[in-house]
């Protein structure tokens, strides 16, 4: 047939694509769709290359247009970058999802308990089912909470979860984030994108909806209010324009229709926030902040910090504003404690865990620690508090050399670093060069919770753009997709 | 709003006028003093540069002798000199990076441009081609100043932008009107030398023609100095810029359910109207004006003071004996 010239990936989904060894989420095998993909399949067959440049033209300029870009770290002009985006869609089964849902919610619940026993009575430690010294030793373990009550006693406010899919085709959890994380601006952008190039498609696939997460965020906010105010004062507390994420901030503060402020617009005064306007001192009840909790209070913080506000911890002590997510909250996120995470479910819930942790070696167990020494070309060596896919060591992957320097640093503060086994993370088609490539993906969803949990469905899809590539991060060469979960 | 981003919008748009004001003086004089009697030259010159305020010290230290070289060089490209065309489009950019979010895509990258503009000029072509340069300077600041009036929705955020803008022309006015005038003095025997320097002063604050117009002939120091201060049509006069402040004050105050805490600004701005609007000019002449124009100077310098203490509660400045170029204070 003459109209097989011009198709763009015939023959590339029904004979060249190869899923094997890892797991496809689009491919069971060579030319067989998973169920849910066959529509998808189907459709590209209709695509001719042509068509692809296009929609690939319009996906860039909706992007620059929209200004949905990042800044790269050690730029002099502070670079932005347009985050690479990905045109096929990342696409869940209902019950895949529904799963993940009430395992995320599962979790989000048990790491605040457990953030508030471990500021509170440390029932949990008493029980020695997480060693103490392990809590007090992490970097963002705060002793200013100890005893703080927060409001509605609940420390985290948004959560972005990062999960993955083994060649077991199962999921399992590969980090919490805890403090701030970003990347849901994209999660946004590309559903608006895919709206636009791939209207047909839609119409095809019965696909949950997403856009109301900015609105359920500022419910989320309002909701944990300090006080009962019918109308709560909720602002996004950002480090400024040079930050890399400054995109995200104002996109969200734009999107929910709050005030977007910097340190120095807020002022603490008998123990309440404000906020300087040409009107004069406005009340601050919420503070959604995307600063760390170094740089919050100079005066219980970091001093020579410019970005947070003088006295916001006193006003915190004195129940007068919510900060989202609370103080201290990263030592739930930290790597080490992570691993603890199914005895949180088991302790405060009496649940088990609905999502698996991958398995985890802790350097601070000594047995542990020999064990990653042993094994440093098969393991994924990471820094505790790290992120962005930084202070990591992927064993196979890496040079005597950098394993030598690494094993350096493990044996200097073992306590700092875990160590997992290299997962074949699931593959993905990703259009790399005009050609259609498995590429490792991973998949952030954002959980919610105010008075309960909310989680929009999907998430980012986040994609390693370098063919064998396991590291996903924008910083770092990533890419992310749309996610599509289906209604039943 | 956030007093932060109000004052950052004032304060560009305070810079971006400031920037174009002397721009347009440096191009209308370097035109008129090529031909000028070299003495004439130099304290033309010489009076050019203290428009920013008294004897700079930096310039007496810098350069040699008052010339168009080292005047051009000083007011427009000196990075030391906090009032440089340079440096006040450089400032206004930094505001307008910081309130971004505030102002429209085609605003930042108008400034933007004007800004890349300054920066990747050859300063020998610049110098060859004055006219032409100082020209396209001004028409850029003019186009920002075009641009947010037509994409920038007319709410509070627009009404210090222009609050920021007419006070800053007011100065600027009053400010050429100083210098030049003590200039003139030199030609007080001469009616084509005055005649000459009187066009030279209108020019400088873009008002020849519109001048013309209005007053059918007549081009004396009396009439040209109460066209330049207290006409109420042309948009460079002072009183038709302390007006529209006065009418962005209204407008700010209005915008709330809450009043202003400080009705200060409003007031003094008020007085200072009147006082222009019932001026019998010739109270003003010959010696009385400068005293006159530096009491006014003074007099505008605290209303800044006042819109900062009301609006961005910032730090005050006190003013001086003839009163310096008011700066942003930094936070």
């Amino acid at each position: 047939m003459v109209k097989l010239k011009l198709v763009m990936f015939d023959s590339v989904l029904s004979t060249l694509y190869d899923p094997a060894p890892f797991y496809d989420e689009m491919f069971s095998a060579v030319g067989e769709p998973r169920p849910h993909y066959t529509v998808l399949r189907d459709h590209l067959q209709t695509i001719t290359a042509e068509m692809l440049a296009e929609r690939r033209r319009v996906a860039d300029a909706a992007f620059l247009y929209q200004g949905i870009t990042f800044t790269v770290y050690g730029q002099e002009q502070g670079i932005e970058r347009i985050f690479p985006f990905d045109l096929m869609p990342r696409i869940i089964p209902h019950n895949e999802w529904d799963r993940i849902e009430r395992g995320l919610a599962q979790r989000v619940t048990a790491l605040n308990l457990f953030l508030h026993d471990i500021y509170h009575d440390q029932r949990i430690l008493r029980e020695k089912l997480i060693p103490s010294e392990l809590v007090f030793s992490s970097r963002h373990f705060r002793r200013e909470m100890m005893g703080l009550d927060v409001p509605k006693n609940r420390y985290v406010h948004v959560v972005g979860t990062d999960i993955v899919r083994g060649d077991d085709g199962e999921y399992y959890v590969l980090e919490d984030n805890l403090r701030s994380p970003s990347g849901v601006s994209y999660m946004l952008e590309n559903r608006q994108v895919m709206k636009r190039i791939f209207a047909d498609l839609f119409g095809r696939y019965d696909v949950e909806p997403i856009e109301h997460y900015p609105q359920e965020l500022l419910n989320t906010l309002r909701s944990v209010a300090p006080h009962e105010y019918s109308d709560p004062t909720v602002v996004l507390l950002t480090p400024g324009i040079y930050n890399s994420a400054y995109f995200e901030h104002t996109f969200l503060a734009r999107q929910m229709g709050i005030e977007i402020v910097e340190g120095r617009d807020l002022v603490a005064h008998q123990n309440k926030i404000y906020m300087r306007t040409t009107r004069g001192l406005k009340l601050v009840d919420v503070i959604y902040r995307r600063i760390d909790d170094d740089f919050l209070d100079p005066l219980a913080f970091k001093q020579d910090s410019e970005l947070g506000v003088a006295g916001l911890l006193n006003a915190y002590r004195a129940g007068n504003v919510t900060i989202a997510n609370s103080i201290g909250t990263g030592v739930a996120d930290d790597k080490a404690i992570y691993a603890f995470t199914p005895e949180m479910i088991r302790f405060y819930l009496s649940e088990e865990p609905i999502l698996n942790n991958v398995p985890t070696y802790l350097g601070w167990r000594e047995k542990e620690c020999d064990h990653i020494l042993n094994n440093l070309d098969k393991l994924v060596v990471k820094a505790v508090n790290e992120s962005g896919g930084y202070g990591m060591l992927v064993g196979p992957h890496a040079s005597q050399s950098e394993r030598e320097k690494f094993r350096e640093h493990v044996q200097a503060n073992p306590r700092n670093y875990i160590a997992q086994p290299t997962l074949a993370l699931s593959c993905h088609p990703t259009i790399l060069e005009g050609q259609l490539h498995g590429c490792h993906i991973d998949l952030r969803p954002y959980i919610l919770y105010g008075d309960k949990v909310t989680i929009v469905p999907g998430g980012l899809t986040r994609v390693a753009l370098r063919k064998g590539s396991l590291v996903v991060n924008s910083s770092q060469g990533g890419g992310s997709k749309d996610t599509w979960v289906l209604r039943d | 709003m956030l007093s932060r981003v109000a004052e950052s919008l004032y304060w560009m748009a305070r810079y971006i006028e400031r920037a174009e004001d002397v721009t347009r003086l440096l191009a209308v004089n370097f035109n008129a003093l090529l031909d000028a009697q070299p003495a004439d030259a130099r304290q033309g010159w010489e009076s050019i540069v203290r428009i920013n305020g008294d004897d700079d010290p930096l310039f007496a230290e810098t350069y040699p002798e008052a010339n168009s070289q080292s005047v051009i060089q000083y007011l427009f490209w000196e990075p030391l000199n906090p009032n440089s065309v340079v440096t006040c489009i450089t400032r206004a950019r930094e505001n307008a990076r910081g309130v971004r979010e505030q102002i429209s895509s085609e605003m930042w990258e108008a400034v933007n441009r004007l800004y890349f503009l300054t920066r990747n000029a050859e300063r020998a072509d610049a110098l060859n081609n004055a006219t032409q340069f100082f020209d396209l300077i001004r028409d850029r600041a003019q186009a920002i100043q075009g641009i947010t009036s037509a994409t920038m929705t007319h709410t509070e955020p627009y009404q210090f932008i222009q609050l920021g803008l007419y006070l800053e022309r007011a100065d600027k006015t009053a400010r050429i009107l100083d210098t030049k005038y003590m200039y003139l003095n030199r030609f007080l025997s001469s009616p084509s030398e005055s005649s000459l320097q009187l066009i030279t002063l209108l020019r400088s604050c873009s008002a020849f023609e519109p001048y013309r117009r209005s007053s059918a002939g007549q081009l004396d120091v009396e009439s040209v100095v109460e066209y330049l201060l207290i006409n109420h049509e042309f948009p460079r006069a002072v009183l038709f810029c302390l007006n529209r402040c006065q009418h962005t004050l209204e407008e700010i105050g209005e915008d709330t359910t809450v009043p202003t805490k400080s009705d200060a600004p409003r007031r003094m701005l008020g007085r200072l109207n009147a006082d222009l609007e019932y001026l019998d000019i010739h109270e003003i002449l010959g010696e009385n004006m400068e005293p006159f124009l530096r009491r006014f100077l003074t007099r505008l310098n605290s209303i800044g003071d006042e819109i900062a203490r009301t609006y961005f509660n910032t730090s005050i400045i006190l003013p001086d004996e003839r009163p310096r170029q008011q700066q942003q204070q930094q936070q």
